[in-house]
């Protein structure tokens, strides 16, 4: 295959910036809904009157995410048909369990004695929650957002084998066109907004975390 | 006043219940101690008064209200707690961890702040360097100080304190239970006092109640439990060393004489025959300023009075120039000085000056009356 200086400059400034646009549109639909399930849902399993249906919860999450994302993906499309909403349910499947996983594990890691000095000091159920276990645990739950993140950026371009587009079109398209150029940028990108958001939110972790909690 | 009738806490599971049957009363402005070997049932007994834990049986009345006809997170914001493992928030300051109560019950900003700081004061810490500090950056000690301050925030007349000096080092824990007993006096709570340091419950308790296996095995003050440990559990808790922690109990005011023999500076060529007058076994030697420097025994003076002229004597009562106590000290320690001075006699200060005399033999006659008792 011969590459080509003026395919790869179209590559990059004409098609690459929708592809990018597309695929951030789906990370972010993506992660904000999985948050919005997940932290919920991590919470209430680790109340004390559904704390029994915890282990129960997370085994099925396991089982989802065993699925490779390529037939989550695949199943998706005579479900859903065609788009960017069935790529969104699809991906969302996957990105429910570490965020679950993290949030109850952020919750049941904060000590029982700050939880009891909390409790006896007339602190009730929703306050302890958001003034005590939930600060507690962010940087836990944060990084489970994270590595939903990253995992969405990536399985994320397999959403243009069901018509989403994002920069999976660019990869898919380069290796069905054999146009190295078209596959170079859409991976490159690719490996780059991962590597972003990994940083951002590593950052995000670190300022969240409570000074008094921070190691050393 | 804190009071429990029949008191049961069976938990789920167990064989034996936690806390069995248990009447106890505290009065109003007193200190109650719970005192007993580990899984006795104290903590439970003190978390059933805030109902932390409900309990399977019996009632618990504050005041003549049952704990029950309130909201527990209400209740407890009128109980000062002091949880056995500190429990301070980790991600909050010193100011913000002992601000909570007074936050929830909405006080105004200001407030707030005077009352950290006066808190900070009161339990010897400088506001100005722990306020704004993180708990992972305190002492053990401080941290248990903190504990205690944030307990007494909002001032509630009631304290349950679950072993809250029990993280410090001995040394540490001496002076918190004195600087805490000095502030009791003035403000006077209703405490309810958890410790499986008999010492502790001792020195700290206006009551002991002590617990085995659940039960209230003596309820009484620290000297009626030292003088007739109502059985062998109590004895063995206690230990064969309980006279010796019964003179803890005392001080060399109740058990000094007064009448003391006083030789001035110019006197004390006849020492002898004015102790013969006065029948005294032991003269004390002033100075110019009436402040004594020493004494002097029959004893001495009947051996030596040929050998030594008024310097001699003078630098023979100087041997005992730090034998001395004040009236408020306790007897052990009156006897440690006695040791320490190899003195049989040691003379009480009121003031500076001499009040009277206390020997090893006043002490000993006044733990035998305080035994007859
Ligand atoms: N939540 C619980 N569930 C079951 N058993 C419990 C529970 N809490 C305490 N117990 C049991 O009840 C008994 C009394 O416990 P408690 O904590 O009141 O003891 P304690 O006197 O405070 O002991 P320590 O001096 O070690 O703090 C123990 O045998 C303990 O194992
Ligand atoms: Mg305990």
């Amino acid at each position: 295959m011969k590459m080509s200086w003026e395919r790869f400059q179209i590559a990059l400034f004409e098609k690459a910036p929708e592809a990018v646009l597309t695929h951030l549109l789906i990370v972010v639909i993506t992660v904000a809904l999985a948050i919005l399930i997940s932290v919920p849902l991590g919470v209430l399993l680790t109340r004390p009157r559904y704390r029994k249906f915890g282990v129960v919860a997370l085994n099925i999450l396991n089982i989802l995410n065993a699925i490779p994302g390529m037939a989550v993906i695949a199943l998706a499309l005579p479900i859903l048909g065609l788009g960017i909403k069935p790529a969104v349910v699809a991906l969302l499947f996957q990105s429910l369990l570490p965020i679950v996983r993290n949030t109850i594990a952020g919750l049941l890691e904060v000590s029982a004695d700050v939880k009891e000095a909390a409790a006896g000091m007339g602190m009730n159920q929703r306050q302890i929650l958001l003034e005590v276990e939930m600060p507690l645990a962010m940087p836990i739950i944060l990084s489970g957002i994270r590595t939903s993140t990253v995992y969405v950026v990536s399985v994320g371009t397999l959403a243009a084998l069901i018509g989403a587009g994002g920069l999976g079109n660019m990869i898919i398209g380069g290796l069905a066109l054999f146009m190295p150029e078209y596959l170079i940028v859409g991976a490159g990108l690719g490996a780059i907004m991962s590597i972003f958001f990994d940083r951002a939110l590593s950052y995000l972790e670190y300022k969240i975390t409570p000074p008094g909690v921070r190691a050393n | 006043m804190i009071e429990l009738k029949n008191v049961t806490k069976q938990y789920p599971g167990q064989p034996h219940p936690a806390v069995d049957s248990l009447t106890l009363t505290v009065p109003e402005g007193e200190i109650c101690v719970l005192v007993g070997p580990s899984g006795c049932g104290k903590s439970t007994t003190l978390r059933m008064i805030n109902r932390m834990i409900e309990p399977s049986a019996g009632s618990i009345t504050i005041n003549g209200q049952s704990v029950m006809n309130n909201d527990p997170d209400h209740l407890r914001m009128g109980i000062g707690y002091v949880i056995q493992q500190i429990g301070l928030l980790p991600h909050r300051t010193i100011a913000e961890n002992i601000a909570i109560v007074p936050r929830l019950y909405k006080w105004p900003k200001e407030k707030i702040v005077r009352r950290v700081d006066e808190l900070l004061v009161m339990m010897g810490l400088d506001p100005e360097k722990t306020r704004s500090k993180y708990p992972s950056q305190l002492s053990g000690g401080q941290m248990q100080r903190v504990g205690v301050a944030r307990a007494m925030a909002v001032d509630p007349p009631i304290m349950l304190m679950d072993e809250p000096f029990g993280a410090v080092d001995p040394i540490a824990r001496t002076h918190l239970q004195d600087e805490f007993l000095r502030l009791q006096k003035e403000i006077r709570k209703t405490i309810v006092f958890v410790t499986h340091d008999i010492n502790e419950a001792i020195k700290m308790g206006d009551k002991i109640a002590i617990f085995g296996e659940g039960k209230l095995v003596q309820f009484g003050t620290p000297e009626e439990v030292l003088t007739n440990p109502a059985n062998e559990f109590v004895e063995n808790f206690i230990g064969y060393d309980r006279i010796v922690k019964k003179l803890f109990l005392y001080q060399v005011q109740e058990a000094y004489r007064p009448a003391v023999c006083r030789l001035r500076p110019e006197e004390i060529g006849n020492a002898l025959s004015k102790m013969l007058a006065e029948k005294a076994e032991v003269a004390f030697v002033l100075n110019e300023a009436d402040k004594p420097c020493g004494y002097l025994t029959r004893e001495e003076l009947e051996q030596e009075e040929t050998a030594r002229d008024a310097d001699g004597l003078q630098k023979l009562a100087a041997r005992r120039s730090k034998a001395f106590v004040q009236t408020t000290t306790p007897l052990p320690d009156a006897l440690s000085v006695m040791l320490e001075y190899d003195a049989e006699y040691v003379g009480v200060l009121k003031n500076g000056l001499l009040e009277g005399v206390m020997s090893f033999k006043d002490i000993r006659r006044h733990v035998y009356r305080r035994e007859g008792e």
